[in-house]
């Protein structure tokens, strides 16, 4: 077998040479035997006749030697050949074809390649399926004394380890620079089940009071920063103050939630009570992952963990109990879900969209090449009559269609690449795994086999079934062309069409209409022109009253930039939100009258400059903004937004109400007067509600890191921003430049895509269903020639002629249309995290979505129905 | 059965009991088919080399190009083990044949 196959790519490859040899092997035997007769003594002429003879002449047998040499190898690459010349002979029918497979084929693996990646394949650590993320209610940040008793009380977990996404600050350079780093529990990677790639990871001894401050790297950054890995190993890194030495180093491409280049010991910052994180009410970014037992499962962890939280309610009813309180319920998902988060239900909505559009492109094709074999029936026909085996006729079909996906295929991965870079471009720089995200070979080799499986079931069974008649029934039927079951067939395909392209337009109708109503949406404050940069006054040499004098300076300063119309300081960003929420207390309140209504009075907390409601333009209600008189030596004053005010002073005056920071049990900061009253905005993201806020002047309670927000006339560049304030002082760290338009775009993309997305392809949709209704209609048109010519000839009308294909096409419509809404109805449900302002079902726009498709659709079988018209009878009846 | 017909399996196999002797050239193998069978079992020399070459695409022959003189060259053939071993397939089948049929044909008698 093997010998067999090698003599046969021998054979292909060197055809020319074997060719050539059996040439000379027959001339080399001719010349022996004419010199055998010759040493008999024969005449040369007849030496040379006798041999000749003998051998059954020279070409004869050169050819029936050659013919044992070529293999079915050569007979396929002459259907190869054949095929090719039918597709060119028929460039119409070739380039449309091309066009639906390079659809099919390039959307539907760039975007199920970005899913799978995203939505299905295992995240990057060693049996990530055993790997859970734990946080308080609702995914809000765990205070350390729960999370220590967490992992001291829950027996479901090998390992439970927790983290913060942190920067700190390094020197060593020109400026000091900012580097995205992870504060990590001791037991991090061994939960998650990474290996050091150099050096070693952190050990118990490390976390002591004591112990020399360690640091594990990035690759990236070891590779970037000391060259390669080994080298980085026993670096010291001076940051925020403090010398670390780098023990480690991760393995390329390592990624928890967010990039980090540095990684270091948690449990150090918590000793030293870093941001209160010794506080149980203090809910700080902390997040826990956890390693669950072989053989435990989500629901039996999430079951053990709320059984902790109860208990711990009783425990501490002072800081872990009510509903309300963050620390009421443990949250518990799979880290994979927590990970992909809520891009989830824009990539299932794209890819059901993909999903359409393959089917509706196979369905199209499925049209084509039925229209192709009904008018290759006579050839069919004819080739069966005189001889051609059924498996010939089958064969060289296989080989057409095979080429057709085949050129399909590779163009099809070509537009595959270029669509998945263009909506790599479209998404969020948050979106989970973008990183990881490439043309999936697995995906392009299932879409291409899906294309390949409609290509010839579509393309082959029909042709095979018009085989079967026999020669002399094609003969007589020769010239009329399609059977009627053809024609059921190609109808068939005409409604799923505008069933489909009902649905795929419904989405992208209701994506664009919220995304109408998003942009209509008032945020409560003026995001056009609005240029952020952060900055990071820390360490020792940054007490508060050297921060107060800085904060003046910036405004100051960045105000006599040019272009520049207003500078507040802030320590929230409009859209990305606030995320130090607080409960506050009341005077004249007690505890008890707050727990009878069931909700502490409570705020997102945003730390502000005077000038902050005028750059960002809110609105005031009542009372007066922050101003000069608020110093940090006068009185401790607060704003609050009109929700506060409604829904914790229904019936009182807001100002002048003195409030404090923490539960009554347990207050923290001064008391503060309420002075005024804004309007309310959409600080967590403009697709959200207003959420309480409570504002404090920065010069109060100053801070360590702050945004600058710098309202601009024309464009005010962020570098100029950051010379400005390198200018004031040179170790100042500056970072983060956006504008808050774009924070408005990332936190609308999920939305974005799922429109662009359902857009084009509703597009697509309807022009493929409409060239496949103007298809079946004008075939028909084409098949009836001759009954139309008789109609004529009886009497009929144009009107009538035109009626006659118009009501066959307004049928098929009109079920098609109806499946279609049908079937958007069922899918929109998919789309009910993803739609605003609108009902997935809403009215509205699925009429406007029929609408628009019966008149697309009419159209197209308007024009076929007129030219029906323009028969001329004697033409028609002449030509049979 | 006519003299100069023979079946393609009994050339295949005359050729590889050929050849099993030694390797020879198309020439010397068509010679010698005429010498063994004292010219009784003619062949068409036209049919011997596509059987030659069917014989080396099952790979139970191979065949080498070499100088011969006058400046031309001659392919020479070789048995290979699986032509061995079809040739004693094939020798056991058709003693066994014939044997059979002498039985048959002298019970007749």
């Amino acid at each position: 077998m093997i010998t067999r196959l090698l003599a046969t790519v021998r054979g292909l490859l060197a055809r020319r040479r074997i060719e050539r040899e059996i040439d000379e092997e027959l001339r080399d035997h001719l010349q022996r035997e004419i010199e055998a007769h010759r040493s008999r003594g024969v005449s040369a002429e007849d030496a040379r006749r006798l041999a000749l003879r003998d051998l059954g002449g020279l070409t004869q047998t050169i050819e029936s030697t050659r013919a044992v040499r070529a293999t079915w190898l050569d007979s396929v690459w002459r259907d190869v050949a054949y095929a090719a010349r039918v597709l060119r002979r028929s460039p119409r029918f070739t380039a449309t074809a091309l066009t639906l497979l390079v659809l099919g084929i390039g959307a539907t693996t760039a975007i199920v390649s970005i899913a799978y990646t995203v939505l299905v394949r295992p995240l990057p650590y060693a049996h990530s399926d055993r790997l859970v993320f734990l946080a308080e209610k609702e995914g809000s940040g765990i205070a350390w004394p729960n999370f220590e008793d967490w992992r001291r009380r829950a027996t479901s977990f090998e390992g439970l380890a927790s983290s913060l996404a942190d920067s700190v600050i390094r020197r060593g350079g020109q400026f000091p620079q900012q580097v995205d780093s992870r504060s990590v529990t001791v037991n991090f990677f061994g939960v998650l089940g990474t290996t050091p790639f150099q050096g070693r990871f952190f050990h118990e001894s490390d976390a002591r009071p004591d112990a020399a401050p360690t640091a594990v790297l990035s690759h990236a950054f070891a590779i970037r920063e000391f060259g390669s890995a080994q080298a980085a190993v026993g670096q010291t890194l001076t940051m925020s103050g403090r010398a670390y030495t780098a023990i480690g180093v991760l393995p390329p491409g390592f990624r928890y939630m967010t990039m980090a280049d540095v990684y270091l010991l948690l449990e150090p910052f918590v000793a030293a009570n870093y941001r209160g994180m010794q506080n149980r009410l203090n809910h700080t970014a902390l997040y826990a992952v956890a390693r669950l037992k072989p053989g435990v499962g989500v629901t039996a962890a999430r079951a053990e963990m709320q059984t902790i939280a109860a208990a711990l309610g009783l425990e501490y009813p002072a800081t872990n109990r009510g509903s309300d309180n963050p620390a009421c319920c443990i949250y518990i998902v799979p880290l994979a879900d927590r990970i992909v988060g809520d891009m989830a239900p824009t990539l299932t909505v794209v890819a059901g969209a993909v999903v359409l559009l393959l089917l509706i492109a196979c369905v199209n094709l499925a049209g084509l090449l039925l229209n192709k074999s009904a008018s290759r029936a006579d050839e069919f026909g004819i080739r069966a009559a005189i001889g051609g085996s059924r498996w010939d006729l089958i064969r060289q079909l296989l080989i057409e269609q095979a080429l057709l996906v085949l050129i399909g295929g590779v163009l099809g991965a070509v537009a595959g690449a270029a669509i998945l870079s263009a909506l790599v471009g479209l998404a969020p720089r948050e979106m989970p795994r973008l990183d990881e995200i490439h043309l999936d070979l697995v995906v392009l080799s299932w879409t291409t086999i899906v294309s390949c499986a409609c290509a010839f079931l579509f393309g082959i069974v029909p042709a095979v079934k018009a085989s079967s008649v026999s020669g002399q029934e094609v003969v007589v039927r020769s010239g009329r062309g399609a059977t009627r079951s053809a024609a059921a067939l190609r109808q068939a395909v005409m409604l799923a069409e505008i069933a489909v392209a009902t649905v795929l337009l419904s989405g992208a109708g209701l994506m664009v209409h919220s995304m109408v109503r998003l942009a209509r949406v008032d945020p409560g404050f003026d995001p056009n022109n609005l240029q952020t940069v952060m900055f990071a006054l820390t360490g020792p040499q940054w007490p508060d009253a050297r921060r107060q004098v800085f904060y003046n300076a910036v405004v100051e300063r960045l105000r006599a930039l040019p272009g520049v119309e207003n500078v507040a300081l802030t320590t929230a960003l409009p859209i990305l939100g606030s995320n130090w929420w607080t409960v506050f207390n009341t005077q004249g309140k007690t505890a008890e009258h707050w727990i009878s209504t069931g909700e502490f009075p409570n705020a997102d907390t945003v730390l502000v400059t005077a000038s902050y409601f005028d750059t960002l333009r809110i609105p005031l209600v009542k009372g007066r903004y922050f101003d000069q008189t608020d110093t940090p030596n006068s009185a401790p004053v607060a704003i609050v937004s009109s929700n506060v005010a409604r829904k914790f002073w229904p019936n009182e005056d807001p100002l002048g109400q003195q409030i404090r920071q923490g539960f009554p049990s347990d207050p923290f900061g001064p008391w503060r007067t309420v002075v005024g009253i804004v309007g309310d905005v959409r600080q967590q993201g403009v697709d959200r509600n207003a959420t309480p806020q409570l504002f404090m002047p920065v010069i109060q309670v100053p801070r360590a890191t702050v945004f600058t927000i710098v309202r601009t006339r024309e464009t005010v560049s962020a570098s100029s921003i950051e010379a400005a304030i390198h200018d004031l002082d040179r170790n100042v760290s500056v970072f983060n430049d956006r504008t808050v338009d774009q924070l408005m775009r990332d936190s609308s993309s999920r939305r974005r895509i799922a429109m662009i997305v359902l857009s084009a392809f509703g597009v697509v949709a309807v022009l493929l269903a409409a060239i496949g209704v103007y298809g079946v209609i004008a075939q028909a048109v084409a098949e009836r020639r001759r009954e139309i010519g008789v109609r004529m000839a009886l009497g009929a009308t144009g009107g009538q002629i035109r009626g006659l294909f118009l009501r066959h096409g307004l049928i098929v419509v009109a079920v098609g249309i109806a499946c279609g809404v049908g079937a958007a109805l069922a899918a929109a449900r998919s789309l009910a995290s993803l739609v605003f302002g609108v009902t997935v079902s809403d009215p509205a726009t699925l009429s406007a979505v029929a609408a628009l498709l019966t008149v697309v659709t009419l159209l197209a079988c308007y024009m076929p129905a007129r030219s029906a018209t323009r028969v001329d009878p004697l033409e028609a009846l002449r030509s049979e | 059965m006519n003299k100069t017909q023979l079946l393609q399996g009994t050339l295949d196999l005359l050729i590889l009991r050929i050849l099993e002797l030694g390797p020879n050239h198309g020439w010397g193998i068509s010679n010698r088919l005429q010498q063994i069978s004292k010219d009784g079992l003619k062949t068409s020399q036209g049919s011997l080399y596509p059987a030659l070459h069917r014989l080396e695409m099952r790979g139970e022959v191979k065949s080498e190009m070499t100088a011969s003189e006058n400046n031309r060259r001659a392919r020479v053939y070789t048995i290979t083990r699986a032509g061995r071993k079809r040739l004693n397939q094939e020798t056991e089948t058709w003693e066994a044949f014939a044997l059979s049929m002498r039985r048959v044909l002298e019970e007749e008698q």
